[in-house]
């Protein structure tokens, strides 16, 4: 039953295409364009009434057939997705309206959901390889769809790192697959004996996972993708498609024992990621790559669970992060599709009582702040940390508030009213009260502590104004040529190498 | 001698060589089919069994088939990916001129 998941979706992909090719009327292929979407709604609702449930595709024997489950570790991954995925389908119906033809857009979305389902439900490393593989393709050319100048060489970075991320990544499959003749999750992790050979494949699927997930050092090619992609696109890039590397590094440490010096060289690599990512968005003038930058910081929350030997941390902050992260993109970018701008000083939310409602539920979301479901996950990775590593932490969780109070400082100067789309509005809206209702349904409640925090935020962020912060200007290394495009890649492909041998030589 | 296993692992450090060094994005792409041949070559190595038989017939001893058959899958993104990169690139010289 799991595997219909995904099935209807692939059909759909296919049947709009053919529709395409066959010029029948827009209307239909967009009927089956929703179709195809909300159906995983109707067999994920079915099939969570016999959650926890597991089961080997074409009943073969466990050895042979591919496993698909459906559990606590799969299903809020699932849950977000749907969520997600659903406005978002809603969304680009309006965004790309004036496009003429949108049936191939439809198509690489479906894809894309398709790839996505396939990968938080397989127990099966190829098998979750295949269809992250299956999302990542359709993200690169519905990036490469943007007719902003540099989206098509964003769009050839993000396709380069993530291929030779990806080919590490079944490098590693391949490693493990030779030490212990499986590829199935559970049967893996009862023959495997702890190796050298293991410890390096861990080392090589490690960096090529965090890679694929745009954590910090291996960001470089996150902020343009998902800055210069189509709104909605972005939505998906930022809340979605990166959870599915996360999803398989939990399927890693299901899978095998890691050893406490990975672990303590991941929380760093998370640390990092979390902080540095964080100073990058405070120094953004455009409001999507300062949302890309936070992208990068709330990834590093994410592996901090892996890190902590805290999977339900990471699954909660993950699901957190996809719906105040698509929500953010989306209500942002709502104002951008009617102001023509992504400057954060010409952008004004000012006129419009709906998307300032919602930006600033999401920017509460995000900052951690109770009821909202940022916390929730925020407090599930507090319960491992100690010492030095909760300052830090909490270190993290300000800036974000800080980085959120300038995105809000901005956007409340008066400027023209020019009115959006109301569907674009309303979605967004929605998102925003989603990320309360879950909050309240996790049981949070508000306290006087939080409200101190937030005005911690606002004093930094003052401080950090009179001091000049802001008007910092970050350096440009390379431009916009190809050739220079070609001298980006050969750059960051050492940085990769270095990481990637770092990780290998802690293992020995 | 060296095994398959070995000589895979050569070819794909020979295609991160290029990516490092090549800076025509062409060349690039062509560096990323290097690296997923080494990768291939590793794989089918893997399932080598020595003296053993083509896993078609029943037979006394057959190398391993399914490192081919992943291999095959590959393959397929493989040609899906090089098609998608080889168009960014002419559509980002056409963005040029």
């Amino acid at each position: 039953m799991i595997p219909t998941l995904v099935a209807f979706s692939l059909l759909a992909a296919f049947l709009v295409t053919l529709f395409e090719t066959l010029k029948v009327k827009e209307g239909k292929i967009k009927a089956v364009f929703l179709a195809g979407i909300l159906s995983s709604w109707l067999i994920f609702g079915y099939v969570t009434t016999k959650m926890p449930l597991s089961e080997i595709i074409g009943n073969h024997a466990k050895e042979a057939g591919i496993q698909v489950s459906l559990d606590i570790y799969s299903f809020y991954f699932i849950l977000a997705e749907l969520i997600l995925f659903s406005l978002v389908a809603v969304y680009s119906m309006s965004y790309f309206k004036q496009r003429a033809k949108n049936g191939k857009i439809y198509a690489l979305l479906l894809l894309m959901h398709a790839g996505l389902l396939g990968a938080f439900i397989s127990r099966d490393l190829f098998n979750y390889y295949i269809y992250m593989e299956v999302a990542s393709v359709s993200s690169f050319a519905l990036v490469a769809l943007s007719d902003e100048k540099g989206a098509k060489k964003a769009a050839y970075k993000y396709l380069a790192f993530s291929l030779v991320a990806s080919y590490l990544f079944i490098f590693a499959i391949g490693i493990i697959y030779l030490k212990t003749g499986y590829l199935n999750v559970e049967l893996i992790k009862s023959s495997v004996v702890v190796s050298r050979e293991i410890n390096v494949a861990l080392a090589v699927a490690f960096s090529a996972l965090i890679l694929k997930a745009g954590i910090f050092p291996l960001h470089f090619w996150l902020p343009d993708a998902h800055s210069k992609a189509p709104n909605p696109i972005s939505a998906l890039l930022s809340g979605i498609v990166v959870k599915a590397p996360i999803y398989g590094m939990l399927l890693l440490y299901l899978a095998l024992p890691i050893e406490e010096s990975l672990l303590n060289l991941l929380t760093l690599i998370a640390f990092s990621s979390m902080l540095v990512g964080v100073i990058f968005a405070l120094l953004q003038k455009n409001a999507k790559r300062l949302l890309a930058y936070h992208t990068v910081s709330q990834m590093g929350y994410v592996l901090l669970g892996i890190a902590t030997s805290n999977p339900l941390g990471a699954i909660y902050y993950a699901f957190a992060h996809t719906l105040f992260k698509g929500g953010l993109f989306l209500s942002i970018g709502t104002l951008i599709n009617a102001q023509k701008t992504k400057d954060l000083e010409k952008l004004t939310y000012r006129h419009d009582k709906i998307l300032m409602t919602s930006i600033i539920m999401l920017s509460l979301a995000i900052g951690g702040i109770p009821p909202f479901i940022g916390a929730f996950g925020k407090k599930f990775l507090l319960s491992n940390l100690n010492g030095i590593r909760l300052y830090l932490f909490y270190i993290a969780g300000i800036g974000t508030l800080v980085s959120f109070t300038k995105l809000n400082y901005y956007l409340m100067e008066p400027g023209k009213a020019i009115k959006s789309n109301l569907t674009q509005k309303v979605l967004s809206l929605i998102i925003a009260v989603l990320t309360l209702a879950f909050g309240v349904y996790f049981g949070l409640v508000i306290s006087y502590r939080d409200l101190l925090v937030i005005l911690v935020a606002i004093l930094t962020f003052w401080l950090l104004q009179r001091v000049g912060f802001f008007n910092i200007t970050l350096k440009k290394y390379f431009g916009e040529s190809m050739e220079e495009t070609g001298r980006e890649v050969n750059a960051y492909m050492v940085l990769f190498s270095l990481f990637l041998l770092v990780l290998l030589l802690q293992s020995f | 001698m060296i095994n398959a296993e070995t000589a895979g692992i050569m070819i794909m450090l020979i295609g991160l060589y290029g990516l490092i060094t090549k800076r025509n994005l062409i060349k690039q792409v062509l560096a990323i089919n290097v690296l997923s041949t080494g990768l291939v070559l590793f794989f089918v190595g893997t399932g080598y069994v020595e003296n053993a038989e083509v896993p078609i017939l029943p037979q006394q001893a057959v190398v391993d088939p399914l490192p081919a058959t992943l291999m095959l899958t590959t393959l397929v993104v493989d040609v899906a990916i090089t098609s998608l990169a080889l168009a960014l690139i002419l559509r980002m010289r056409r963005e040029e001129t």
